[in-house]
């Protein structure tokens, strides 16, 4: 039936067509793009990964209580900047992979295995797959905390930043970040570089969500802060029954009435 | 010294662009009597914050106040141009200029740079001479018109359509045998005006931090209740004249 | 010995004046005319215009690069345009009918702009293309008109009204002016009859009996993002008629109205709504056609 051969995974047949149309003064659509910060910080025995709840289109607020700290295994997280449409399907491909690697090789796979997975796809696609990553977890070879650029570069470092918001929260972490720092002055540090995210960086805002990756548990703390409550109304807009205009009034009945004439008999099931 | 080989078969393009956008939200609503001019107080370009307060509404004589938006050193010179002009007829005529001349004024400051234009929108609102409140809405480069209430700068398609369903009533029935009010009381516009704003800066980034609020009050008219709102301050200067208001809050710092 | 003291003190009121002059004269903006009586009357204090260019090589590409022109509706200064605008001749005088919206880029900025200009009594001047171009340049019109009745004891011509501003505009050929306009009026002096003359930044300058400018010229802005503000709402159509005494307004017309109730017992019209109902009537079993007698 299919006659023409299409290749897995994207499909690229209308790129041409839309930069002409991109040249003609017809951009495309604009992606959601979590204009963002997410941090993850080193500790004693473990990893804390942060990340704000803001998700922008333009300067518009698309969503105000979004996750950006997505599943990769159950002691693999990995937080997402940039196009919010990629990051959730690059981290949900590869932790399906995992899934399956850890499968085969009948072993907990490791951190530096989602790393690997994840710069090689994000290389492939030379960027244009748009999500910029900050992955952490604990294995059998101890913590671990990279970030991955959208080419597919990566970094392997003890506190880490992305996203609109990773000067601010940077700025934070160089201030306060020792080494074998416990676990809640990890997590004090992270909810603060995320705060100062949020208060200083236009694309962040909203609530802090956290993650504490330790060998035996991993502990997802969602909304672990809620420093910006929506304010009240001063008004209730509620509108009268009969506000909007109409033209014409048309009721009609939708109950069926529906007669049933039986025709011979012996049909009905016996129950007995 | 390093030499470096430049290449000049290339042509090069520069291009002089003096403008930037510093985002915020304006809003002026006219009454009846009174007039409401209101601004947020963020300065932010691109990402960042530059600062938390800087006024965008301005209070320009007892009866006028401007409100810009759009490229913050624009707007702030063409305040203070506009100030410049009102003293100097305050000199020469010992009064203040008439509300509709003022947006005349600025029709004519701002065409006059129709080859190089402020990027600045501009809101003018106050009371004219026979009492009414007015607000007067400008493009960048001077066309204006009288209207009842108008939103402008970053938030404007969010505030304005909202605006036109709570002021002018579009899209709103009116129940049978009634009809819609022309003009709203105080507490009612002053509501909307808090309610705009809250609601611009939980959808747009741009928009937050602080709210000033401008109210000014025709001669003679009570407070209409304007004496149990929160963060009122008086600016009036002189007895017998229009009193000047303005109400401070805050808004959602993220 | 006064004038002396005057001259040099660096206190007196008059040395005070003078250093702001001085002040004022650097920046070529202002005359001394803006101290006095002329001080409401911005870029004209000098009598004629006078205006701002950015010190560079071409300063009218620097004007298509910041303001959306129709070639380019993403850059920044997003500047007024009007639309539809129309008039015609008849035997009773000029009818003059225009709508009311404003847009800037995509976004409606208006629903209830005045686009017909009320110069004098006599004469109207219609909007299209850049909204601060015609309201400028034909209430500068307007002062001149009053000029010419001063210095020649009549009433200007439409004929010469139309001329000046045609010479004014063209004088700016190229400077990214956009304006299209019709000056309308009924000639009291000389040829005692209505006329209607077209003028537009471009410097064309016709003598006709009808004329339509917005859509589909230079000037077209027509713009329906119905996302960001109602299309149908705030949108009205102003009529006037010139009769032989001046102008008269008729009215304010919803065109959203009219849409759907249609302009009411006019001889010739359908009687009822252009809209949506007489459009699918007989299309959908909620609306069947009629049935066949």
């Amino acid at each position: 039936m299919a006659s023409v051969f299409s290749p897995p995974g994207f499909d690229f047949s209308n790129q041409l067509r839309n930069n002409f149309m991109a040249q003609k003064g017809l951009p495309l659509p604009k992606a959601t793009s979590t204009g963002t910060t997410i941090v993850g910080c080193l500790f004693d025995g473990g990893i804390v990964l942060g990340a704000d709840t803001r998700a922008t289109e333009g300067p518009i607020v698309a969503d105000k209580n979004c996750e950006k700290i997505h599943y990769i295994t159950e002691s693999i997280r990995c937080c997402g900047a940039g196009t919010a449409a990629d990051t959730e399907f690059t981290t949900a491909l590869i932790s399906s992979n995992m899934e399956l690697h850890g499968l085969t090789t009948g072993r907990k796979p490791r951190v530096v295995t989602a790393m690997t997975m994840l710069k090689q796809m994000l290389f492939r696609y030379q960027g244009q797959v748009g999500a910029a990553l900050v992955l952490g977890g604990v294995d059998s070879t101890g913590p671990h905390l990279f970030t991955i650029a959208p080419h597919g570069s990566t970094d392997k470092l003890p506190y880490v930043t992305m996203g609109s918001g990773s000067l601010a929260a940077m700025a934070v972490f160089e201030s306060g970040w020792k080494a074998n720092m416990s676990r809640e002055a990890a997590l004090q540090l992270v909810k603060d570089a995320i705060a100062a995210g949020i208060f200083n960086d236009l694309g962040s805002g909203s609530n802090i969500d956290a993650c504490i990756i330790t060998a035996s548990h991993t502990e997802m703390l969602r909304n672990v802060e809620m420093p910006n409550q929506r304010v009240e109304k001063e008004r209730q807009y509620g509108f009268r029954r009969g506000t909007t205009a109409w033209k014409t009034e048309n009721v009609r009945s939708l109950i069926v009435n529906e007669e049933i004439t039986l025709l011979g008999g012996g049909d009905e099931m016996d129950t007995t | 010294m390093q030499h470096v080989a430049v290449p000049h078969a290339q042509p090069q393009q520069r291009q002089f662009n003096p403008y930037s956008e510093n985002g915020g939200t304006i809003l002026a609503i006219a009454g009846a009597n009174f007039s409401v001019i209101a601004g947020d107080t963020r300065q932010s370009e691109g990402y960042s914050i530059q600062t938390r307060y800087a006024p965008k509404v301005f209070r320009l004589t007892d009866k006028a106040v401007l409100a810009t938006n759009g490229f913050a050193a624009d707007g702030n010179m063409f305040v203070k141009k506009v100030r410049q002009r009102l003293e100097w007829y305050r000199h020469a005529h010992a009064k203040d200029m008439p509300l509709r001349a003022i947006a005349r004024l600025i029709q004519t400051m701002l065409y006059a740079r129709r080859f190089f234009p402020y990027y600045v929108y501009n809101i003018l609102g106050g009371i004219e001479e026979d009492g009414s409140g007015a607000v007067y809405s400008f493009d960048p480069v001077g066309s204006y018109e009288r209207e009842a209430c108008r939103a402008a700068g970053a938030a404007s398609s969010l505030v304005q359509p909202f605006l036109d369903n709570q002021i002018y009533f579009k899209n709103q029935t009116p129940a049978p045998g009634t009809t819609h009010p022309a003009h709203l009381p105080l507490s009612h516009v002053l509501s909307l005006v808090i309610d705009s704003f809250t609601s611009a800066t939980e959808r747009h980034i741009e928009v937050g931090d602080g709210l000033e609020i401008y109210v000014v009050l025709a001669k003679g008219s009570a407070l209409q209740g304007l004496d149990a709102i929160q963060g009122l301050s008086e600016l009036t200067t002189t007895d017998d004249g229009e009193r000047m208001f303005v109400i401070r809050r805050n808004l959602k710092r993220d | 010995m006064n004038s002396l003291v005057d001259r040099f003190s660096t206190t007196s009121a008059q040395s005070e004046i003078r250093r702001a002059q001085a002040l004022a004269a650097d920046d070529e903006e202002f005359s001394d005319a803006a101290w006095g009586s002329e001080a409401g009357f911005g870029s004209l204090a000098k009598g004629v215009p006078t205006f701002s260019v950015p010190s560079i090589a071409d300063p009218s590409a620097f004007l298509r690069l910041h303001t959306d022109d129709h070639a380019d509706p993403n850059c920044r200064i997003k500047i007024q345009h009007g639309t539809t605008t129309l008039a015609f001749r008849f035997k009773g005088g000029v009818i003059v009918a225009v709508d009311s919206r404003a847009t800037a880029g995509s976004y409606i900025a208006s629903g209830t702009v005045k686009k017909v200009i009320e110069i004098n009594p006599y004469l109207l001047g219609t909007m299209a293309g850049g909204a601060a171009d015609c309201q400028y340049w034909e209430t500068y019109l307007g002062i001149h008109c009053r000029l010419h009745e001063l210095r020649n004891r009549e009433r200007i011509s439409v004929s010469a009204a139309s001329k000046y501003l045609s010479n004014l505009v063209y004088g700016y050929k190229g400077m990214g002016l956009s304006m299209g306009t019709m000056i309308c009026g009924w000639d009291k002096t000389r040829c005692r009859v209505p006329a209607v003359f077209y003028v537009d930044s471009d410097g064309t300058r016709l003598k006709g009996d009808l004329f339509s400018v917005g859509s589909g010229s230079t000037h077209a802005y027509v713009s329906t993002a119905a996302g960001h503000r109602d299309a149908f709402s705030g949108n009205t159509c102003n009529l006037y008629h010139i009769k032989e005494d001046g102008w008269h307004f008729i009215g304010n017309y919803d065109i959203s109205k009219m849409h759907y109730d249609g302009p009411g017992d006019v001889p010739g019209g359908p009687g009822k709504g252009y809209g949506y109902d007489i459009r699918v009537e007989g299309r959908s079993s909620a609306n069947p056609p009629p049935v066949a007698t």
